[in-house]
């Protein structure tokens, strides 16, 4: 089954299985590398890409399913300012360990913010702690991705909205 | 004069001053190329074409294995191979500790779970249709589940040839217990049980092997160990180690789980490759993954221990039962470690210790971050929380009074002289967290739905392995022309950052050069073997070896530059890049490197070092049992929920004594890390056996771990710098530390809350509120 959507900014074709998840095609056919195989049932996290921005699971869809839309991976995000902030905070508050959760971590973090900065809409640590909530980090970085994205936010949300 | 000998210059780096980069928390060398994406797991390297192979597993708990039929499922179209304990050309043997476990399933199974076959073929739909298609024929055999049960049955055998279920003792024998508990005037005794715990990196299992490369056979594997691996792949092939090459790129977390199944998951993996002469990938579903590995110790602990009105212990005797599952894996190494820390970090007169690492047919015990020391902590800081409650004294107060300090015997007879700053730290942690006065604060306030309670437990841990097993470190090190530096090491990289932190941070201060020109090649056997990254030994042992290599690099540049400017060594200075002369900079760090190549300097360097060990009389329990000890005191504060039974950690306070802290920023993660597991361990996560003992909730759906939502605060930690004669200029181990008081940190705290104490993990809501409605009489 022939399917095409756009992949970090290029449109791409190909040729899938109708029962292939969006994971097997983006690892194995596709060659992107950092969406990562975790549990296969949506519950880690770690295979999170942005389907029109939001942050989906890709182990849970069926590739078929997002014909004509748009994916973004970590890949599709080099030279992106925001996210180059935001990987810089991650690095600097010691919020990577291993790393396998990490761009599903940083997708996440980076739909929040995106989200926060274009609205009206007030963030909290709790927002953060939200947000992440479905990416899994079995090295307990939790509360340095909290640390790290709060320092995004506080730069980015206008002065008087600290968190 | 060219100094060379590893004492000498580990005494050097030990004592030395003014240290630039050891102790900064310098950045992690790996997380740009992580956030990016670009860092490589076993699986990333899967390329198209390679062939794809899966395990199949035994369905039943214990059961001769007649024959396996896999012809159907050589007819699924992809399939290339089905392989069996009869394709191993070497030894089907990888028991660890007693060689008790084949590769592949032979003659019996002895778990739900075990490994039997691998299913090779060229596509994952292909290898999932056969793996459901191969047949076991066999005779059912009674299952034993219980290891209590076990060790009292000689009718049934998990192992039929050693003629009892009880795989491995232990035993201390100390003073006179009798007498020690005539002389108590408070005694406590209970029972306590732990579970096992599933490690749930995110990261399964997974290696890929490929035939050739090198001339050699290379496996990629998630792993702990890679020399290890290599000599469990060369046995299982029977090819010579040197044509075996093992490589752990990044691992998506270990925490000992790999360090069990990672040569196993390279020797399957391996042996496929051997026979389809092609590389294959061998990857572990994450219910394969639950399975089949060895899991945290499920322990039933009788504890009795006693002490005299001044809040003196006078003697304790305790049982250690371990489950160890169908397989003894590392089992004795794991009992053996809990025992000898049985007492906790305090001196105790009198002692009697046994231990029994027990057959049954379930899941094999395995390492995990603490290797035998939580339940145990479990069971010693519920005591002493029971023994100064009978006493009238403050948990706190009793434990400092019975602490190990400088010069104190431990359990086994161990006198040591230093590194022993545990009674600092607990006596700063409990005036930094305000002890004192939150104790009485809950203690007034036990009304309501939500209750208060606060709790201490401290831990002591054995750096380097257990049962006088010989221990070394070693690296290499080289200095290419431009002044760019090579590490190369053993130990792997799995999130718990040495070689990303730490071991650049050494290499940068004793060499003195910029620590963005150093390059650390991790995790493959092409570097000397550096011992396993476990046992919190990456860097405390593991970097060792590393500060050997650069010392004799720097050593010989000292003695080039005295002579080179004809002044005496003290006057050289080697640092931040720059050589130093009476103050004055002479040259860059790249310029000295030019130099000294066209002066004949030799500027690579091994740094073998092996640890001096002392006697260990087994039959009693006593003697040297490890080189140093690292120390950790926790005060936790939780909230219970009367209403449901529900436990929330609010606040965790850690103190340790660590000896130098390299990289304080890079240690508060692996505290918070294993507190948070700590926590996991003991309030939520549970493995669930079926009837059959096959484990039920084999996903990451029905076994939980913790989410963002269950951090507590965590404050940061009090270091205590006790220094290690040995270790990385006086490093000792962390990775496990955190993890090991925090079960029952939180027992302590929630049995302050409720004024009842429950001596059984993990502390459900449902468990809790059972307690709750006793205590209320409902």
């Amino acid at each position: 089954m022939r399917v095409a959507f756009t992949l970090n900014g290029h449109r791409v074709e190909v040729d899938v299985e109708s029962s292939e998840t969006l994971l097997d095609t983006l690892r194995l056919r596709l060659g992107v590398k950092s969406v990562k195989r975790g549990c296969e049932r949506g519950e880690c996290g770690a295979c999170s890409v942005l389907l029109d921005g939001r942050p989906v699971v890709s182990c849970l869809l069926l590739t078929v399913q997002v014909e004509g839309r748009e994916i973004v991976t970590v890949e599709g995000l080099y030279g992106d300012e925001l996210f180059e902030e935001l990987f810089e905070e991650f690095s600097k508050n010691f919020a990577i360990q291993c790393g396998y959760c990490t761009p599903g971590m940083l997708l996440t973090s980076y739909a929040l913010v995106k989200r926060a900065s274009g609205g009206p809409l007030r963030v909290s640590g709790d927002h953060i702690v939200k947000a992440i909530e479905g990416n899994l980090c079995r090295c307990g970085t939790y509360p340095r991705v909290v640390r790290a994205v709060s320092r995004v936010l506080e730069r980015r949300l206008p002065s008087g909205s600290r968190l | 004069m060219v100094v060379e000998d590893p004492r000498s210059i580990v005494k050097r780096w030990l004592e030395a001053e003014s240290l630039l980069v050891v102790g900064k928390s310098v950045e992690r060398a790996d997380s740009i190329e992580k956030a990016l994406g670009r860092a490589r797991f076993v699986e990333d390297f899967f390329e198209e074409g390679y062939l794809v192979a899966r395990l199949v597993l035994a369905k039943v708990p214990h059961a001769r294995l007649r024959a396996i039929d896999y012809s159907r499922a050589l007819g699924v179209p992809g399939v290339a191979r089905v392989l069996t304990y009869r394709d191993v050309p070497g030894e089907n043997q990888v028991g660890y500790a007693i060689p008790d476990q084949p590769l592949l399933a032979e003659g019996k199974v002895r778990y739900c779970g075990e490994p039997v076959a691998i299913v090779v073929g060229r596509n994952p739909d292909a290898v999932n249709e056969a793996v459901e298609l191969v047949e076991l024929d066999i005779e059912p055999l009674p299952a034993l589940l219980d290891p209590l049960e076990a060790m009292e049955r000689r009718d049934v055998l998990v192992h039929d040839s050693l003629g009892s279920n009880i795989a491995f003792r232990t035993r201390v024998r100390k003073g006179d217990v009798e007498e020690g508990f005539s002389k108590a005037d408070v005694l406590v005794e209970n029972t306590y049980r732990t579970h096992h715990q599933e490690h749930a990196y995110l990261e399964p299992e997974a290696a890929l092997a490929i035939p050739d490369l090198e001339n050699r056979i290379t496996v990629l594997a998630t792993i702990q160990y890679p020399h290890l691996g290599q000599r469990i792949v060369s046995r299982v092939l029977g090819t010579p180690a040197s044509y075996v090459k093992i490589v752990a790129p990044y691992i998506g977390g270990g925490f000992g789980g790999k360090d069990d199944e990672g040569p196993l998951v390279a020797a399957r993996a391996a042996l496929a490759a051997y026979h389809l002469r092609k590389p294959v990938f061998l990857y572990y579903t994450r219910e394969d993954s639950i399975q089949t590995h060895p899991k945290r110790e499920a322990a039933v602990i009788r504890y009795k221990s006693g002490a005299s009105r001044d809040g003196k212990l006078t003697a304790i005797e305790v049982t250690i039962i371990h489950d160890t599952g169908a397989y003894a894996n590392r089992g004795p190494f794991i009992l053996w470690r809990a025992t000898m820390h049985s007492s906790g970090p305090y001196y105790v007169p009198n002692a009697k210790v046994d231990g029994y690492c027990v057959y049954t047919n379930k899941v094999p015990q395995g390492s995990f971050r603490g290797f035998g020391n939580p339940p145990i902590h479990f069971a010693v800081e519920s005591q002493m929380d029971r023994l100064a409650e009978k006493l009238g004294m403050d948990p706190v107060e009793f434990r400092l009074a019975n602490m190990l300090r400088p010069g104190s015997e431990t359990l086994t007879g161990q006198v040591l002289e230093s590194s022993v700053g545990v009674h600092e730290a607990l006596r700063r942690l409990a005036a930094a967290s305000s002890w004192r006065t939150k104790r009485q604060e809950y203690e007034r306030s036990r009304t309501g739905r939500f209750r208060r309670g606060i709790g201490a437990a401290v831990a002591w841990h054995g750096n380097s392995t257990s049962r006088g097993v010989p221990d070394w470190s070693n690296a290499y090190i080289h200095v290419a022309r431009d002044g760019s530096v090579s590490v190369y090491t053993g130990i792997v990289e799995m999130g718990q950052g040495s070689p990303s932190s730490s071991h650049r941070q050494l290499v940068a201060e004793i060499l003195g050069c910029p620590a963005d020109k150093i390059r650390v090649v991790f995790g493959t056997t092409d570097a000397p073997d550096s011992g396993a990254t476990h046992a919190s030994r990456g860097t405390s042992v593991g970097a060792i070896g590393i500060v050997v290599a650069a010392g004799r690099i720097r050593s010989r540049l000292e003695s080039f530059l005295s002579e080179y400017y004809n002044v005496e060594r003290e006057r050289i200075r080697m640092s931040g890049g720059q050589v130093v002369v009476d103050g004055e900079v002479r040259m860059s760090w790249e310029e000295l490197v030019a130099l000294a190549y066209t002066k004949g300097v030799d500027l690579s360097a091994t740094g073998y070092f092996f640890l001096p060990k002392g006697a260990f009389n087994d039959d009693v329990g006593q003697g040297f049992a490890y080189p140093a000890f690292s120390f950790i005191a926790v005060i936790a504060e939780v909230e219970v929920d009367t209403c449901t039974g529900g436990v929330r950690v609010l606040e965790v306070h850690p103190a340790l004594a660590i000896g130098r802290v390299i990289n304080p920023e890079a240690v508060k993660t692996q505290v918070e890390g294993a507190v948070l597991q700590g926590i996991g361990y003991a309030l939520m996560e549970r493995l669930v056996f079926s009837p059959e003992g096959r484990i039920v909730n084999d996903n990451l759906t029905d076994y939980v771990i913790p989410t963002s939502h269950e951090v507590p605060v965590i404050r940061d930690p009090i270091f205590v710098e006790d220094l290690w004669e040995f270790g990385p200029f006086g490093a000792k181990g962390v990775g496990e530390m955190a993890f090991i008081p925090m079960p029952a940190a939180v027992a302590n705290a929630l049995s302050h809350a409720l004024g009842a104490r429950i001596t059984e993990l993990p502390l459900t809501p449902e468990r809790v509120y059972s307690v709750i409605k006793q205590i209320s009489g409902g």
